[in-house]
């Protein structure tokens, strides 16, 4: 798995099954280097130059050919991954991110509260058994998703079949997009028309709510066109699924090897914002970053060439001793930014919303469900990418 | 109008640009310069720029 390149710099083949992005080989490689090579590029491993390149002029968003490495070039699926923002650069992103920035304000967001509130414990109220849970589908996913239902302004009983689509086109995010093509573009067809209906409601009945602020979004006479209202709202059930699943379900893994600050989070409620912060910078979902070289550049002495992809890993950069010391796990500390949405100009949309579920969430779970331990029959999502538990069976001590 | 940008908790990631380009750029090392005084028919923009910064480092005074 670790080798040396002619260069001396670690090497690591990314896509080895037994490959851990958290290991102690990465860590190490850490110590010797600030960089690593991979099998798709470089790696970046420590905090100050992973803060830099991940908002370089230098270097674009990197996941914009996923789809055409993949052997896929045409037809639905490519057309909805290219009308991405993530995927634009320059004024054409800039135009959408100023469109559908103010959606997302923390302000509007304030008022959901007590309905993430409300959420979670009824959640955790109808668990099945007492003193157990299958932490995912009792938990995180059905959280995941009726937020979502919450902000798209639909019955939260609807959660259901539009969390299976996402998942489904998730798949396209694995090395099968090829097979699983058909599926995917089945899903994406059902949201597309989940979606224009939602808009066309919302042009006759406007709300206060999500979807009217973006129908309604204008910055001049500019405006979000049907089309992109329905890509924008596909990509926000796709980014706000998997990815607040997945950090719950880190968040409890981490929690589990910390009983005192679990402890913590339940008799002190307020710290619910700091847990989300100290979590994502251990055990971020998110482990990479993906950035493109657009011209050749010379960064701390390594000459990098135009087109070479660059992951900037997150929880190396996150646990790095010449920032983070010892690296304890503290809730109560104050500490540098971590990279868990990434950052620059494609800073992800959602963060608020993803902060404020969460930051309620969490404090909800360590009062109710006391010592948790993970019991038998969890399942991992590989430690790369996106990462995460597909099953988490858990054993706590239930408390009102 | 007077515009503050908090330097601790700037992390240059830009969204203050891209919301208002007349007060707010990144140079060409991509760090953020901005103007401290901008004119009051900016307003609607800046406060947008104050909304949407991800660390919320933007403070406007008058």
């Amino acid at each position: 798995m670790t080798g040396t390149a002619l260069d001396a710099a670690p090497y690591f083949d990314v896509a080895d099954p037994s490959f851990s992005i958290t290991s102690a080989a990465v860590h190490e490689a850490r110590e010797r280097s600030w960089y690593a090579r991979t099998n798709y590029g470089l790696a970046v491993l420590r905090y100050e130059e992973l803060n830099r390149l991940l908002k370089h002029p230098k270097l674009r968003q990197g996941s914009v050919a996923w789809p055409s490495h993949n052997g896929v070039t045409e037809g639905p699926f490519a057309d909805w991954w290219d009308s991405w923002i993530l995927n634009k650069e320059g004024e054409e992103h800039h135009r959408l991110r100023r469109l559908m920035n103010p959606a997302f304000s923390p302000k509007l967001i304030k008022d959901l509260v007590p309905r993430f509130q409300a959420l979670a414990t009824e959640l955790i109220d109808n668990f099945a058994e007492p003193g157990r849970c299958e932490f995912i589908s009792e938990f995180a996913e059905p959280y995941a998703a009726r937020v979502i239902a919450i902000m798209l302004g639909i019955p939260e009983d609807e959660w259901k079949a539009v969390s299976t689509d996402a998942a489904t086109i998730g798949l396209a995010m694995g090395v099968t997009l090829r097979q699983d093509l058909p599926k995917i573009e089945e899903a994406l067809d059902r949201l597309y028309r989940y979606s224009d209906d939602l808009i066309a409601d919302r042009r006759r009945n406007p709300r206060e709510d999500f979807v009217t602020r973006l129908v309604e979004a204008s910055r001049d006479t500019d405006k979000l066109s049907d089309a992109e209202l329905r890509d924008g709202l596909v990509l926000l059930i796709f980014g706000g699924f998997d990815t607040t699943r997945n950090q719950l379900g880190l968040a409890l893994q981490t929690f589990v090897d910390h009983p005192d600050q679990w402890r913590l989070l339940a008799e002190r409620p307020e710290l619910g914002g700091k847990a989300v912060e100290e979590v994502m910078r251990v055990n971020p979902t998110t482990r990479w970053v993906t950035r493109e070289a657009v011209e050749d550049f010379t960064f701390q002495d390594l000459e990098i060439e135009a087109g070479t992809t660059i992951h900037l890993w997150t929880e190396a950069a996150g646990t790095d001793p010449r920032v983070f010391g010892g690296n304890p796990f503290d809730i109560t500390a104050e500490r540098k930014p971590h990279f868990g949405f990434g950052g620059g100009a494609h800073h992800c949309l959602g963060h608020f919303v993803a902060r404020s579920d969460m930051s309620e969430a969490l404090p909800l779970l360590a009062k109710r469900l006391r010592d948790p331990k993970i019991a038998e029959g969890a399942e991992w999502l590989p430690d790369s990418g996106n990462t995460g538990p597909v099953r988490l069976p858990l054993t706590f001590t239930p408390a009102s | 109008m007077k515009v503050t940008v908090d330097m601790s908790l700037c992390q240059d990631h830009g969204q203050c640009a891209i919301a208002s380009p007349a007060v707010f750029r990144m140079d060409d090392e991509g760090r953020l310069v901005y103007e401290g005084e901008p004119d009051e028919s900016l307003r609607d923009e800046v406060e947008e720029a104050a909304d949407v910064c991800p660390v919320q480092a933007i403070f406007i005074d008058g």
